[in-house]
């Protein structure tokens, strides 16, 4: 089992440089990444069965080479199509030359894998997928299963995500230096993405979805191990860190929903707290703010707090003013919305909610009625928190969710007796 | 974010669709079906039999009594499904308005409880 373990994340590590040395030899990056699929398959059985290979490096590239010509090949012969033969004959035509492109780091060619997926006319869902499997080397099973949805639909995302990228003409290359923020931006959230995804608590036996955080984790090392000095992708990395090392402590035992104030503090994971700090704080030093190195700010001040009642509310409402100045979003003023009342009293924060609502600064949501509800409680007024933990938890479509929000409500009901 | 789309049906639209000059709002739905699979939205679904054939189970004096027929006599009835995973409600909407009962029946856009969620 240790020993599969070990294959797989070799193999994984490995997928997306046999990856671009084969579009770089060959071009035609869909054709490229099928025969990569394939031989990762490949490895996954036979390496445990018949042993590691001297050079795992060089057994997949071989693997990998051998299945693109033999796709190909019978692509002419089922096409006869002339053309083909051009794709083979001059691979470098798909890369602009440059100096040294030869012997280009590995990092480098990570990040034109992570471009190209997250390319810009891809739907979010499908950046996602083809990221996962172009750039993390999981199979198609495996995100499909994550995603819970049927493989073919997985499949049938990639494929079109593919032939988006192909029908885009994306050379295998950076973009050009004017766009490219807009583009890495995009990097950064398709990993942000992933992340969320996987951070979600989820009951039931859906076990792989956790590893999606480690995995958006794993991604996002290598991209701030390519790019070193951006204080954003330094801050998304923080981010994750930080608000990764609570896992343990916000899943109950029964599989449900520990909120921030009731987590066993003990169970944080300290060195992972360090982390994010000591990337954040360089970060800060470094670069201009950004929405990211906010988040990971926020999280850090929350991760470092003993408990809620010592929490620093006041600075933490300065972050989150800040954060809703350079992108506003209804998540971030609910958040606001928390961080008022923690300040200024739940009073406080059930009139801002009443402004921003008059507004239509904020929609009806699961998420509104949930903070109202809680600043109710905080009031003492039990009997409108109870209707409205029963309106958000008819609002909300997560299980566990619902499940929290009724154990509120229900709480609250039996101390009116 | 998956969401399931109730199709429903009247004797009328039933009649229209299996009888002659079908063939042009099952094109319709060839087309529909084609394109949210390509896209990766379909995750699945299910057309169901006629309502005579139905058979309803439920309590009587706490017990499950079988009877032959629907559970109630309606104007519409339950006609079949998909499943969809669109980034929206919006999409899910789009996606169930182009459906041919949208204009002769009615359709019905439900989110799927997600077996995940954040603390609050």
């Amino acid at each position: 089992m240790n020993r599969d373990r070990r294959v797989e994340d070799l193999v994984r590590e490995l997928a997306p440089r046999v990856l671009a040395t084969l579009v770089r030899r060959y071009g035609r990056f869909d054709a490229c990444e099928d025969a990569v699929q394939e031989a990762l398959l490949a490895a996954a059985t036979q390496w445990p069965a018949d042993g590691m290979p001297g050079n795992p490096h060089g057994w997949l590239l071989t693997v990998a080479t051998r299945r693109l010509i033999e796709g190909l090949r019978s692509d002419q012969a089922r096409r006869r199509r002339e053309d083909a033969v051009a794709a083979l004959a001059a691979p470098d035509a798909f890369l602009a030359p440059g100096p040294g492109d030869q012997d280009l780091p590995q990092a480098d060619d990570t990040l034109r894998l992570l471009f190209l997926c997250c390319h810009p006319a891809l739907s979010p869902a499908s950046q996602v997928a083809l990221t996962l499997r172009a750039v993390g080397g999981l199979t198609t099973a495996e995100i499909a299963h994550a995603f819970l949805v049927p493989e073919a639909t997985m499949a049938q995302r990639i494929s079109r995500a593919k032939g988006a990228i192909k029908a885009s003409g994306t050379r295998f290359e950076l973009p050009p230096q004017e766009g490219r923020a807009a583009r890495l931006s995009v990097v950064l959230h398709v990993l942000y993405l992933v992340f969320n995804e996987g951070y979600s608590a989820t009951s039931g036996p859906h076990l792989l979805r956790p590893e999606l955080s480690t995995e958006a984790i794993r991604l996002a090392r290598v991209l701030q191990h390519a790019l070193p000095n951006d204080g954003e992708v330094a801050g998304l990395l923080a981010l994750m860190l930080l608000t990764d090392a609570r896992r343990s402590a916000r899943n109950g035992s029964d599989g449900n929903l520990v909120p921030l104030a009731e987590q066993d503090r003990a169970r944080w994971n300290r060195a992972q707290i360090a982390e994010g700090v000591s990337l954040l704080t360089n970060a800060l030093h470094r670069d201009r703010l950004g929405a990211y190195q906010l988040q990971a700010a926020i999280a850090a001040v929350h991760d470092e707090a003993a408990s809620t009642e010592t929490t620093d509310w006041r600075e933490i409402l300065a972050l989150y003013e800040l954060l809703e100045r350079l992108g506003p979003s209804p998540v971030v003023t609910l958040n606001r919305v928390v961080a008022v009342a923690m300040v200024r009293g739940p009073q406080a924060g059930l009139a801002l909610i009443a402004t921003l609502a008059a507004d239509g600064g904020l929609r009806e949501s699961h998420r509104l009625e949930a903070v109202r509800a809680h600043l109710l409680e905080m009031t003492g007024d039990a009997t409108a928190a109870l209707a409205a933990y029963e309106r958000a938890a008819t609002l909300t479509t997560s299980l566990p969710e619902r499940r929290y929000l009724q154990k509120r409500a229900a709480r609250l009901s039996d101390d009116r007796g | 974010m998956k969401y399931m789309l109730l199709i429903y049906d009247n004797p009328d639209t039933r009649e229209r669709f299996f009888g002659p000059g079908g063939e042009s709002l099952r094109a319709e739905i060839d087309a529909l079906m084609t394109e949210i699979t390509e896209a990766g939205e379909l995750v699945g679904g299910e057309a169901l039999a006629d309502p005579a054939t139905t058979r309803t189970v439920r309590p009587h004096d706490g017990v499950p009594v079988i009877t032959d027929g629907p559970l109630a006599e309606a104007k519409e009835h339950f006609a079949g499904y998909l499943i969809v995973d669109c980034e929206t409600i919006e999409r899910a909407s789009a996606i169930a308005a182009r459906w041919p009962n949208a204009r002769t029946a009615a359709m019905e856009v439900r989110a799927i409880m997600n077996p995940s969620g954040t603390e609050m």
